[in-house]
Protein backbone atom coordinates (compact mmCIF):
# COMPACT_ATOMS: atom_id res chain seq x y z
CA UNK A 1 0.00 0.00 0.00
CA UNK A 2 2.94 2.27 0.34
CA UNK A 3 3.79 2.27 -2.74
CA UNK A 4 0.43 3.06 -4.27
CA UNK A 5 0.59 6.73 -3.77
CA UNK A 6 3.32 7.14 -5.17
CA UNK A 7 2.26 5.22 -8.07
CA UNK A 8 -0.95 7.05 -7.95
CA UNK A 9 1.60 10.17 -8.53
CA UNK A 10 3.31 8.82 -11.35
CA UNK A 11 0.39 8.14 -13.29
CA UNK A 12 -1.02 11.33 -13.23
CA UNK A 13 2.06 12.58 -13.75
CA UNK A 14 2.51 15.85 -16.06
CA UNK A 15 5.79 17.87 -17.21
CA UNK A 16 8.70 17.61 -19.16
CA UNK A 17 10.10 13.96 -19.26
CA UNK A 18 13.46 13.72 -17.78
CA UNK A 19 14.88 12.17 -21.16
CA UNK A 20 17.91 10.68 -19.74
CA UNK A 21 16.70 8.98 -16.82
CA UNK A 22 13.84 7.85 -19.38
CA UNK A 23 16.13 6.45 -21.70
CA UNK A 24 18.63 4.52 -19.03
CA UNK A 25 15.49 3.16 -17.81
CA UNK A 26 14.98 1.57 -21.62
CA UNK A 27 18.45 0.73 -21.64
CA UNK A 28 18.39 -1.01 -18.89
CA UNK A 29 14.86 -2.58 -19.82
CA UNK A 30 16.72 -3.88 -22.93
CA UNK A 31 20.09 -5.47 -20.91
CA UNK A 32 17.36 -7.10 -18.32
CA UNK A 33 15.46 -8.75 -21.68
CA UNK A 34 19.29 -10.00 -22.84
CA UNK A 35 18.83 -7.54 -25.73
CA UNK A 36 21.08 -5.01 -27.08
CA UNK A 37 20.79 -1.82 -25.81
CA UNK A 38 19.10 0.42 -28.36
CA UNK A 39 21.22 2.60 -30.68
CA UNK A 40 18.78 5.20 -31.68
CA UNK A 41 16.32 7.42 -29.33
CA UNK A 42 13.15 9.15 -30.83
CA UNK A 43 11.45 11.88 -29.23
CA UNK A 44 7.50 12.97 -29.90
CA UNK A 45 5.50 15.02 -27.96
CA UNK A 46 2.61 13.25 -27.72
CA UNK A 47 1.14 9.88 -28.28
CA UNK A 48 -0.15 11.11 -31.46
CA UNK A 49 3.39 12.20 -32.95
CA UNK A 50 4.91 9.12 -31.62
CA UNK A 51 2.64 7.20 -34.20
CA UNK A 52 3.49 9.34 -37.13
CA UNK A 53 6.99 8.73 -36.58
CA UNK A 54 6.65 5.07 -35.74
CA UNK A 55 4.58 4.87 -38.92
CA UNK A 56 7.49 6.52 -40.78
CA UNK A 57 10.65 3.91 -39.32
CA UNK A 58 12.15 1.95 -42.08
CA UNK A 59 15.44 0.70 -40.35
CA UNK A 60 14.08 0.10 -36.63
CA UNK A 61 13.84 -3.63 -36.67
CA UNK A 62 11.42 -5.73 -35.55
CA UNK A 63 9.25 -4.85 -32.08
CA UNK A 64 10.91 -6.18 -28.88
CA UNK A 65 7.70 -5.36 -26.83
CA UNK A 66 7.35 -9.29 -26.08
CA UNK A 67 11.14 -9.44 -24.32
CA UNK A 68 11.11 -5.87 -22.75
CA UNK A 69 7.96 -5.32 -21.36
CA UNK A 70 5.01 -8.48 -21.48
CA UNK A 71 7.29 -11.50 -21.01
CA UNK A 72 9.32 -10.04 -18.07
CA UNK A 73 5.85 -8.58 -16.32
CA UNK A 74 3.86 -12.10 -17.33
CA UNK A 75 7.20 -14.18 -15.57
CA UNK A 76 6.68 -11.72 -12.77
CA UNK A 77 3.56 -11.70 -12.20
CA UNK A 78 4.19 -15.86 -12.14
CA UNK A 79 6.57 -15.86 -9.60
CA UNK A 80 5.31 -13.95 -7.20
CA UNK A 81 1.68 -15.95 -7.86
CA UNK A 82 2.98 -18.92 -6.97
CA UNK A 83 5.04 -17.27 -3.25
CA UNK A 84 1.96 -15.50 -2.58
CA UNK A 85 -0.90 -18.01 -3.50
CA UNK A 86 -4.13 -17.38 -5.40
CA UNK A 87 -5.60 -15.33 -2.01
CA UNK A 88 -1.91 -14.06 -1.14
CA UNK A 89 -1.68 -12.52 -5.04
CA UNK A 90 -5.68 -11.64 -5.10
CA UNK A 91 -4.78 -9.50 -1.73
CA UNK A 92 -2.03 -7.85 -3.18
CA UNK A 93 -3.02 -7.38 -6.33
CA UNK A 94 -6.51 -5.38 -4.59
CA UNK A 95 -4.40 -3.57 -2.51
CA UNK A 96 -1.93 -1.87 -4.74
CA UNK A 97 -2.93 -2.03 -8.57
CA UNK A 98 -6.80 -2.35 -8.57
CA UNK A 99 -6.46 0.55 -6.98
CA UNK A 100 -5.22 2.60 -10.22
CA UNK A 101 -6.21 0.05 -12.51
CA UNK A 102 -10.16 1.66 -13.79
CA UNK A 103 -8.58 5.23 -13.77
CA UNK A 104 -5.61 4.60 -15.70
CA UNK A 105 -6.86 1.52 -18.32
CA UNK A 106 -9.99 4.59 -19.19
CA UNK A 107 -7.58 6.97 -19.40
CA UNK A 108 -5.04 4.97 -21.73
CA UNK A 109 -8.40 4.18 -23.60
CA UNK A 110 -9.18 7.49 -24.10
CA UNK A 111 -5.71 8.65 -25.52
CA UNK A 112 -6.19 5.78 -27.89
CA UNK A 113 -9.12 6.92 -29.71
CA UNK A 114 -7.94 10.30 -29.65
CA UNK A 115 -4.87 9.17 -31.66
CA UNK A 116 -7.45 7.15 -33.79
CA UNK A 117 -9.55 9.52 -34.09
CA UNK A 118 -7.33 12.76 -35.21
CA UNK A 119 -5.17 10.37 -37.13
CA UNK A 120 -7.47 9.49 -39.68
CA UNK A 121 -8.72 13.23 -39.42
CA UNK A 122 -8.84 15.04 -43.57
CA UNK A 123 -5.86 16.83 -42.40
CA UNK A 124 -3.81 13.89 -42.28
CA UNK A 125 -4.93 11.87 -45.22
CA UNK A 126 -3.98 15.50 -47.17
CA UNK A 127 -0.48 15.66 -45.76
CA UNK A 128 -0.04 11.97 -47.04
CA UNK A 129 -1.18 13.31 -50.81
CA UNK A 130 -4.58 12.03 -50.36
CA UNK A 131 -7.29 15.09 -50.51
CA UNK A 132 -10.32 14.55 -48.21
CA UNK A 133 -13.13 13.60 -50.31
CA UNK A 134 -15.69 13.97 -47.96
CA UNK A 135 -16.84 13.40 -44.45
CA UNK A 136 -17.59 9.53 -45.54
CA UNK A 137 -14.71 9.00 -46.79
CA UNK A 138 -12.66 10.50 -44.02
CA UNK A 139 -12.45 7.37 -41.69
CA UNK A 140 -10.08 5.07 -43.52
CA UNK A 141 -10.74 1.28 -42.19
CA UNK A 142 -6.84 0.34 -43.06
CA UNK A 143 -5.69 3.45 -41.82
CA UNK A 144 -7.44 2.93 -38.81
CA UNK A 145 -6.62 -0.94 -37.91
CA UNK A 146 -2.91 0.10 -38.61
CA UNK A 147 -3.08 2.96 -36.08
CA UNK A 148 -4.57 0.74 -33.63
CA UNK A 149 -2.38 -1.87 -34.01
CA UNK A 150 0.49 0.53 -33.58
CA UNK A 151 -1.28 1.71 -30.68
CA UNK A 152 -1.57 -1.87 -28.83
CA UNK A 153 2.85 -2.08 -29.62
CA UNK A 154 2.90 0.68 -27.29
CA UNK A 155 4.63 0.40 -23.70
CA UNK A 156 2.44 2.72 -21.43
CA UNK A 157 5.18 3.97 -20.03
CA UNK A 158 3.48 6.31 -16.96
CA UNK A 159 0.12 4.70 -17.64
CA UNK A 160 1.04 0.92 -16.57
CA UNK A 161 1.45 2.63 -13.00
CA UNK A 162 -1.74 -0.09 -12.08
CA UNK A 163 0.62 -3.18 -12.21
CA UNK A 164 4.19 -1.77 -11.77
CA UNK A 165 2.47 -0.97 -8.18
CA UNK A 166 1.86 -4.23 -7.77
CA UNK A 167 5.16 -5.30 -7.98
CA UNK A 168 7.10 -2.53 -6.23
CA UNK A 169 9.43 -3.88 -3.85
CA UNK A 170 9.23 -7.48 -4.66
CA UNK A 171 12.27 -7.55 -7.10
CA UNK A 172 14.60 -5.77 -9.52
CA UNK A 173 13.82 -7.63 -13.11
CA UNK A 174 11.30 -4.54 -14.20
CA UNK A 175 13.19 -1.89 -12.56
CA UNK A 176 14.28 -0.26 -16.24
CA UNK A 177 10.31 -0.67 -17.01
CA UNK A 178 9.64 1.35 -13.94
CA UNK A 179 12.15 3.96 -14.30
CA UNK A 180 10.97 4.85 -17.94
CA UNK A 181 7.49 5.06 -16.12
CA UNK A 182 8.06 7.56 -13.64
CA UNK A 183 10.09 10.01 -16.38
CA UNK A 184 8.07 9.50 -19.44
CA UNK A 185 5.45 8.82 -21.85
CA UNK A 186 4.37 6.23 -23.79
CA UNK A 187 6.90 4.21 -25.90
CA UNK A 188 7.60 2.07 -28.84
CA UNK A 189 10.96 -0.29 -28.02
CA UNK A 190 12.25 -1.60 -31.29
CA UNK A 191 15.75 -3.62 -31.75
CA UNK A 192 17.70 -0.65 -32.73
CA UNK A 193 15.13 2.53 -32.03
CA UNK A 194 12.83 3.40 -29.52
CA UNK A 195 9.96 6.09 -30.45
CA UNK A 196 9.12 7.89 -26.59
CA UNK A 197 6.59 10.11 -26.15
CA UNK A 198 6.76 13.29 -23.64
CA UNK A 199 3.91 13.15 -20.95
CA UNK A 200 1.16 15.09 -20.91
CA UNK A 201 1.51 19.16 -20.10
CA UNK A 202 -1.62 19.34 -18.91
CA UNK A 203 -3.93 16.66 -16.81
CA UNK A 204 -7.66 17.77 -15.52
CA UNK A 205 -9.35 15.03 -13.12
CA UNK A 206 -12.66 14.92 -10.91
CA UNK A 207 -12.18 13.63 -7.59
CA UNK A 208 -13.53 10.13 -9.36
CA UNK A 209 -10.67 10.56 -11.45
CA UNK A 210 -12.85 10.71 -14.68
CA UNK A 211 -11.30 13.49 -17.21
CA UNK A 212 -12.88 16.64 -16.59
CA UNK A 213 -12.98 20.35 -17.84
CA UNK A 214 -14.77 22.95 -18.51
CA UNK A 215 -13.01 25.60 -19.75
CA UNK A 216 -10.57 23.47 -21.84
CA UNK A 217 -8.86 20.34 -22.60
CA UNK A 218 -8.74 18.29 -19.73
CA UNK A 219 -5.55 16.24 -21.13
CA UNK A 220 -3.05 18.05 -23.52
CA UNK A 221 0.51 17.74 -25.08
CA UNK A 222 2.86 20.06 -25.88
CA UNK A 223 2.33 19.65 -29.70
CA UNK A 224 -1.44 20.68 -29.06
CA UNK A 225 -2.76 16.61 -29.21
CA UNK A 226 -5.24 16.85 -26.51
CA UNK A 227 -8.36 15.38 -25.20
CA UNK A 228 -11.98 17.45 -24.35
CA UNK A 229 -14.35 15.88 -21.32
CA UNK A 230 -16.92 16.86 -18.86
CA UNK A 231 -17.03 14.43 -15.56
CA UNK A 232 -15.34 11.49 -17.76
CA UNK A 233 -17.64 12.14 -20.92
CA UNK A 234 -15.72 13.09 -24.57
CA UNK A 235 -17.44 16.68 -25.24
CA UNK A 236 -16.19 18.47 -28.86
CA UNK A 237 -13.61 20.94 -28.24
CA UNK A 238 -16.05 23.80 -29.27
CA UNK A 239 -18.90 22.82 -27.15
CA UNK A 240 -16.96 23.32 -23.79
CA UNK A 241 -16.61 27.65 -25.41
CA UNK A 242 -20.60 27.51 -25.03
CA UNK A 243 -21.13 26.40 -21.75
CA UNK A 244 -20.25 29.91 -20.46
CA UNK A 245 -23.29 31.32 -22.58
CA UNK A 246 -25.63 28.54 -21.63
CA UNK A 247 -29.11 29.63 -21.53
CA UNK A 248 -32.02 27.46 -20.24
CA UNK A 249 -33.86 28.16 -23.46
CA UNK A 250 -30.46 26.94 -25.32
CA UNK A 251 -30.20 23.81 -22.99
CA UNK A 252 -34.22 22.96 -23.96
CA UNK A 253 -33.01 23.70 -27.84
CA UNK A 254 -30.08 21.07 -27.47
CA UNK A 255 -31.19 17.88 -29.23
CA UNK A 256 -28.13 15.91 -28.70
CA UNK A 257 -29.40 13.89 -25.15
CA UNK A 258 -25.89 12.93 -23.81
CA UNK A 259 -24.88 17.41 -24.86
CA UNK A 260 -28.03 18.54 -22.89
CA UNK A 261 -27.14 16.61 -19.63
CA UNK A 262 -23.33 18.07 -19.98
CA UNK A 263 -25.13 21.17 -20.52
CA UNK A 264 -27.47 20.55 -17.41
CA UNK A 265 -24.37 19.83 -15.17
CA UNK A 266 -22.69 22.85 -15.90
CA UNK A 267 -25.34 25.54 -15.69
CA UNK A 268 -25.96 24.11 -12.39
CA UNK A 269 -29.27 22.13 -11.91
CA UNK A 270 -30.25 24.31 -9.34
CA UNK A 271 -30.17 27.90 -11.42
CA UNK A 272 -31.76 25.42 -14.03
CA UNK A 273 -34.03 24.96 -11.91
CA UNK A 274 -35.10 28.05 -10.58
CA UNK A 275 -34.83 29.83 -13.68
CA UNK A 276 -37.56 27.21 -15.39
CA UNK A 277 -39.81 28.09 -12.56
CA UNK A 278 -39.64 23.79 -11.65
CA UNK A 279 -41.84 22.80 -8.66
CA UNK A 280 -40.53 20.84 -6.11
CA UNK A 281 -42.82 17.49 -6.34
CA UNK A 282 -41.68 16.22 -2.70
CA UNK A 283 -40.32 17.30 0.21
CA UNK A 284 -39.64 15.36 3.74
CA UNK A 285 -36.44 15.20 5.92
CA UNK A 286 -34.13 13.49 3.69
CA UNK A 287 -34.67 16.38 1.23
CA UNK A 288 -36.52 18.06 -1.28
CA UNK A 289 -37.44 16.24 -4.61
CA UNK A 290 -37.50 17.95 -8.08
CA UNK A 291 -38.47 17.12 -11.74
CA UNK A 292 -37.32 18.45 -14.87
CA UNK A 293 -39.38 16.88 -18.14
CA UNK A 294 -37.47 17.10 -21.27
CA UNK A 295 -38.78 17.02 -24.51
CA UNK A 296 -38.13 13.48 -26.71
CA UNK A 297 -36.05 12.48 -23.13
CA UNK A 298 -36.65 10.85 -19.78
CA UNK A 299 -37.04 12.97 -17.29
CA UNK A 300 -34.64 14.31 -15.20
CA UNK A 301 -35.03 13.98 -11.15
CA UNK A 302 -33.49 15.16 -8.45
CA UNK A 303 -32.79 14.84 -5.06
CA UNK A 304 -31.80 17.98 -3.26
CA UNK A 305 -29.79 17.71 0.05
CA UNK A 306 -28.33 19.74 2.51
CA UNK A 307 -24.64 18.66 3.23
CA UNK A 308 -24.45 17.55 7.14
CA UNK A 309 -21.55 19.41 8.11
CA UNK A 310 -21.14 23.01 8.07
CA UNK A 311 -18.47 24.79 6.09
CA UNK A 312 -15.77 26.92 7.66
CA UNK A 313 -17.87 29.84 7.07
CA UNK A 314 -20.62 27.86 9.37
CA UNK A 315 -22.87 27.58 6.18
CA UNK A 316 -24.60 24.43 4.83
CA UNK A 317 -23.63 23.46 1.22
CA UNK A 318 -26.95 21.98 -0.98
CA UNK A 319 -25.94 19.04 -3.26
CA UNK A 320 -28.21 17.49 -6.48
CA UNK A 321 -28.15 14.10 -6.88
CA UNK A 322 -29.81 12.89 -10.06
CA UNK A 323 -32.04 9.78 -9.22
CA UNK A 324 -34.29 7.36 -11.35
CA UNK A 325 -37.16 9.18 -13.38
CA UNK A 326 -39.59 6.50 -11.46
CA UNK A 327 -38.48 7.42 -7.80
CA UNK A 328 -41.44 9.22 -5.73
CA UNK A 329 -39.99 10.54 -2.98
CA UNK A 330 -37.01 12.35 -1.52
CA UNK A 331 -35.89 9.98 1.07
CA UNK A 332 -36.75 6.51 -1.81
CA UNK A 333 -34.12 9.26 -4.04
CA UNK A 334 -31.50 9.41 -1.14
CA UNK A 335 -31.76 5.78 -0.27
CA UNK A 336 -31.48 4.61 -3.91
CA UNK A 337 -28.02 6.90 -4.02
CA UNK A 338 -27.04 3.71 -1.30
CA UNK A 339 -28.90 1.29 -3.19
CA UNK A 340 -31.43 1.04 -0.58
CA UNK A 341 -35.15 1.02 -0.55
CA UNK A 342 -36.51 4.05 1.46
CA UNK A 343 -38.10 2.70 4.34
CA UNK A 344 -34.88 1.05 5.02
CA UNK A 345 -32.74 4.05 4.90
CA UNK A 346 -32.13 5.41 8.28
CA UNK A 347 -28.55 7.14 9.34
CA UNK A 348 -28.51 7.89 13.45
CA UNK A 349 -25.58 10.30 12.45
CA UNK A 350 -24.60 12.05 9.70
CA UNK A 351 -21.43 14.30 8.76
CA UNK B 1 -26.89 3.01 9.83
CA UNK B 2 -24.22 5.76 9.70
CA UNK B 3 -23.40 8.57 7.02
CA UNK B 4 -20.48 10.30 6.56
CA UNK B 5 -20.66 12.29 2.94
CA UNK B 6 -20.70 9.71 0.16
CA UNK B 7 -20.23 6.96 2.50
CA UNK B 8 -22.75 5.15 4.17
CA UNK B 9 -21.74 2.46 6.44
CA UNK B 10 -24.22 -0.41 8.06
CA UNK B 11 -24.64 -2.26 10.84
CA UNK B 12 -24.53 -5.64 10.13
CA UNK B 13 -25.57 -8.86 12.28
CA UNK B 14 -22.25 -11.35 12.13
CA UNK B 15 -25.08 -14.11 11.13
CA UNK B 16 -25.34 -11.80 7.52
CA UNK B 17 -21.76 -12.23 6.71
CA UNK B 18 -20.89 -14.37 4.36
CA UNK B 19 -19.13 -17.27 6.16
CA UNK B 20 -16.22 -17.56 3.58
CA UNK B 21 -15.66 -13.55 4.58
CA UNK B 22 -15.62 -13.99 8.05
CA UNK B 23 -11.92 -15.01 8.04
CA UNK B 24 -11.06 -13.53 4.55
CA UNK B 25 -7.78 -11.30 4.67
CA UNK B 26 -8.29 -7.83 5.02
CA UNK B 27 -7.03 -5.03 2.95
CA UNK B 28 -3.97 -3.59 3.57
CA UNK B 29 -3.73 0.17 5.22
CA UNK B 30 -2.67 3.10 4.03
CA UNK B 31 0.85 4.83 4.44
CA UNK B 32 -0.77 6.61 7.22
CA UNK B 33 -1.80 2.89 8.81
CA UNK B 34 -5.61 3.63 8.02
CA UNK B 35 -8.52 1.53 6.51
CA UNK B 36 -9.35 3.17 3.34
CA UNK B 37 -13.35 3.21 3.04
CA UNK B 38 -13.07 5.57 0.01
CA UNK B 39 -10.49 7.98 -1.74
CA UNK B 40 -10.82 11.17 -3.67
CA UNK B 41 -8.33 10.52 -6.33
CA UNK B 42 -7.60 13.91 -6.81
CA UNK B 43 -7.50 16.08 -3.37
CA UNK B 44 -6.43 12.73 -1.59
CA UNK B 45 -9.05 12.93 1.00
CA UNK B 46 -9.97 9.71 2.45
CA UNK B 47 -13.14 7.96 4.30
CA UNK B 48 -10.92 5.88 6.80
CA UNK B 49 -10.67 3.92 9.82
CA UNK B 50 -7.49 4.47 12.26
CA UNK B 51 -7.73 1.95 14.60
CA UNK B 52 -7.67 -1.73 14.84
CA UNK B 53 -10.34 -3.44 12.51
CA UNK B 54 -10.19 -5.13 9.22
CA UNK B 55 -11.77 -4.03 5.75
CA UNK B 56 -12.60 -7.15 3.45
CA UNK B 57 -13.74 -5.89 -0.06
CA UNK B 58 -16.22 -8.38 -2.06
CA UNK B 59 -15.59 -6.98 -5.05
CA UNK B 60 -14.96 -4.33 -7.48
CA UNK B 61 -13.18 -1.11 -7.28
CA UNK B 62 -15.85 0.98 -5.70
CA UNK B 63 -17.43 -1.98 -3.35
CA UNK B 64 -19.34 -3.36 -1.63
CA UNK B 65 -16.87 -3.84 1.06
CA UNK B 66 -17.09 -4.72 4.98
CA UNK B 67 -15.74 -3.78 7.76
CA UNK B 68 -15.45 -5.45 11.24
CA UNK B 69 -14.59 -3.40 14.03
CA UNK B 70 -14.08 -5.94 16.89
CA UNK B 71 -13.21 -3.19 19.74
CA UNK B 72 -15.18 -0.22 18.00
CA UNK B 73 -13.67 2.61 16.29
CA UNK B 74 -14.36 6.04 14.21
CA UNK B 75 -14.61 7.16 10.60
CA UNK B 76 -12.49 10.24 9.57
CA UNK B 77 -12.66 12.51 6.85
CA UNK B 78 -10.47 15.79 6.43
CA UNK B 79 -13.76 17.54 5.62
CA UNK B 80 -16.21 15.64 7.50
CA UNK B 81 -16.56 15.27 10.86
CA UNK B 82 -15.41 11.94 12.90
CA UNK B 83 -18.62 9.25 13.48
CA UNK B 84 -17.57 6.68 16.40
CA UNK B 85 -18.97 3.44 15.42
CA UNK B 86 -19.87 0.77 17.88
CA UNK B 87 -17.72 -2.64 17.65
CA UNK B 88 -19.20 -5.44 14.97
CA UNK B 89 -19.63 -5.92 11.03
CA UNK B 90 -20.52 -3.49 9.01
CA UNK B 91 -21.51 -2.87 5.36
CA UNK B 92 -19.69 0.06 3.46
CA UNK B 93 -21.64 1.84 0.78
CA UNK B 94 -20.56 4.28 -1.45
CA UNK B 95 -23.09 6.71 -2.93
CA UNK B 96 -23.76 6.80 -6.24
CA UNK B 97 -25.81 8.48 -8.99
CA UNK B 98 -28.17 7.85 -11.57
CA UNK B 99 -27.03 8.66 -14.95
CA UNK B 100 -29.24 7.41 -17.89
CA UNK B 101 -27.85 4.00 -19.09
CA UNK B 102 -25.23 3.68 -16.62
CA UNK B 103 -24.43 4.56 -12.77
CA UNK B 104 -22.19 6.67 -11.84
CA UNK B 105 -20.26 7.26 -7.86
CA UNK B 106 -20.50 9.98 -6.43
CA UNK B 107 -17.30 12.14 -5.67
CA UNK B 108 -17.73 13.99 -2.91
Amino acid sequence: MEYVDSWRAVAAATGAADRSAAEDGVRLAYRSAGLAEPEEFVWADSPRAAVGLVRKLNDAGRSVREEVRTRPWAEERRRMYDELGPAGWSALWSATGAQLWETTAALAERIRAGVVAERTEPGELAERGEPPEGEAEVLQPEDESEIRLLLLDAVLGQHDAAWLAAFDGRGDRLDGLAAVARNAGWWWPYERTVVISERPEALHRDEAGRLDRGDGPALSYRDGFALYAWRGMPVPADFLAELTALTPERIRAEENAELRRVMLEFYGYDRYLTESGAEPVHRDETGILWRIALDGDEDVVMVEVVNSTPEPDGTYRTYWLRVPPTTRTAKDGVAWTFGLQGESYAPVRQT
Amino acid sequence: MYRQGDVLIVALEESAVPPNLLDAPGELRDGRGRLVLALGEVTGHAHAVPGPGRLIREGGVFGPMLLHLPDGGRVVHEEHAVIPLPKGWFRVVRQREYAPGAVRIVAD
